[in-house]
């Protein structure tokens, strides 16, 4: 695609690219530091994940404020409209993003007083692709990689089979003994907050391939959390 | 009863299976544009144009200057039979008959389809008379009557609350906005079919503009409208449909709100992101 006659709006446009993607490395980030925190029981993991909340904010409003001066200016069209408004929508999905992962890092310090009689082989597998499919996500944004936003969107529903593995799990390890359940009850929120980082992850690629391609990824996403329906009972005496 | 079942009629013939996806369906075609070629001298100006006007909406044609878009208004009223050594060859139908084709009434077609041009062109006459002359020349009304005609027009183009107690005095000391109001008012008392607005705003402040965007707004309930604008957001708010001309070609034509936000040929793109070069 040409340059814009207007050189100012593209190095604009330029800049609110590097904003999103730089968000978006934070956030990367902080999920990083709160598996981290989890897994491999890292209190100072999680109180940079807690310290780079308040920044994560500030750069949402920042990016925000700084679409609204677009719009306001520039009156964008097309490709541009798209691309403004879809990292208007994609800042808000990094925020929450960021929030789950600061509420995983906090829980991580609860957990970390227990000591498990299982390992988190499970959790610490799902973390890694919720990570890998975050990366992916912002990648498609910098790249304007539409083929990266598909890849992601349809490995989401791996995630949520994990999850779904390890709700259960962690039910039956409650029914077990309940001195596990204050630790299991965290570990369920730790998993629901990964599986909803990996389901902002796809909500950012279904955002990417609308404004690079200006038509939404219509097909319907296989939805893999059953985890409503699930149901575990005890053995029948 | 007749009438009742007449306009169901109608709404079964253009809701069809087309239509229905879009929630911005377009009416039926009041004017049809087929293979349209002008030429200025041996300039090829407008190449195999293919168009259709939808009756009772708007059309806005968008394109950088020089790309024919003035051209194919000046086509759609004869106004190139003016000057010698300008034709044009295709068809564009409206009722039925080949309105380019030599047997047709040019005074009587211009009725049909009224312009408005870019600056305001008021005759050096009193505000009454530039409604009543084009009136005068197509019609023999009493005095009455035309009164009516000329309250009728200049109340749908929005201009009587601000002119009626002074309706003997000169155009001339009408402000800019009004005057091109004033020319909308001229155009509509003849009651055409189909109006012709090229750049009708370029000249205007940015309040005259959406006074003149409002009146189109009300005026496409009676009349098919094609507007020429050089501002994209203009387009976007007035146009239910909208062309995009680039050298003498028409390269895509669609749905306002799709154009704008998703348009399929990249020279499209280029040209409304401000990307052309």
């Amino acid at each position: 695609m040409a340059e814009h006659i207007v050189k100012s709006f593209e190095q604009e446009l330029a800049r609110l690219r590097t904003l999103i993607t730089d968000m978006g490395g934070m956030v990367e980030n902080q999920v990083v530091l709160a598996s981290q925190a989890v897994i491999q029981k890292d209190s100072a993991a999680a109180a940079r994940t807690v310290e780079a909340d308040p920044k994560v904010d500030d750069m949402e409003r920042d990016v925000e404020q700084f679409v609204i001066r677009l719009l306001a200016l520039r009156q964008p069209m097309a490709q541009d409209l798209r691309l403004i408004v879809a990292v208007l929508k994609i800042t808000g999905d990094l925020e929450r993003i960021g929030d789950y992962a600061t509420n995983v890092a906090k829980r991580s310090l609860v957990l970390d007083q227990f000591s498990l009689p299982f390992s988190l082989t499970g959790l610490a597998h799902m973390a890694r692709l919720v990570q890998e499919n975050l990366k992916t996500t912002i990648d498609a944004i910098g790249e304007n990689d539409t083929d990266k936003a598909i890849q992601v969107w349809r490995s989401d529903a791996v995630i949520d089979e994990i999850y779904n593995a390890l709700f259960r799990e962690l039910i039956t390890y409650m029914m077990e003994d309940p001195r596990y359940i204050t630790p299991c009850a965290h570990l369920l929120f730790i998993a629901k907050n990964l599986e909803r980082i990996g389901d902002h992850a796809t909500n950012i690629a279904e955002k990417v391939y609308y404004a690079v391609k200006g038509e939404p990824l219509l097909d319907s996403r296989p939805k893999g959390d059953s985890s409503p329906y699930a149901m575990v009972r005890l053995p029948q005496e | 009863m007749n009438d009742t079942m007449s306009s169901q009629n109608q709404e079964h013939a253009t809701i069809g299976p087309m239509q229905a996806r879009s929630s911005e369906a377009l009416n039926e075609v009041r004017i049809a544009i087929r293979n349209l070629d002008f030429f200025y001298g041996a300039n090829h100006a407008l190449k195999a144009i293919t168009l259709d006007l939808p009756d009772r909406q708007v059309t806005g044609m968008i394109g950088p200057s020089g790309c024919g878009k003035s051209t194919l208004l000046r086509v759609l009223n004869r106004m190139y039979d003016l000057y010698p050594g300008q034709r044009a060859t295709g068809e564009v139908m409206m009722n039925g008959e080949n309105i380019i084709a030599p047997g047709i009434d040019v005074n009587q077609l211009r009725s049909r389809i009224g312009m408005v041009f870019q600056t305001p062109t008021p005759f050096p006459m009193s505000i009454y008379d530039n409604i009543a002359f084009g009136v005068k020349l197509h019609e023999r009304l009493s005095r009455s009557a035309m009164d009516e005609r000329v309250e009728w027009s200049l109340t749908r183009a929005a201009l009587w609350a601000e002119v009626k107690d002074r309706l003997n005095t000169p155009a001339a000391g009408l402000s800019g906005g009004q005057q091109q109001r004033l020319c909308i008012a001229r155009t509509i008392a003849i009651q055409p079919e189909v109006i012709l607005l090229d750049e009708p705003t370029s000249a205007l402040d940015p309040i005259s503009t959406l006074k003149i965007e409002e009146l189109i707004d009300e005026l496409k309930q009676d009349f098919t409208i094609a507007i020429i604008t050089h501002n994209m957001q203009q387009a976007a708010r007035c146009a239910d449909q909208v062309a995009f001309f680039y050298l003498g070609e028409m390269v895509e034509v669609g749905d306002a709100a799709q154009m704008f936000t998703a348009p399929r040929e990249k020279r499209t793109q280029e040209y409304i992101t401000g990307r052309f070069g």
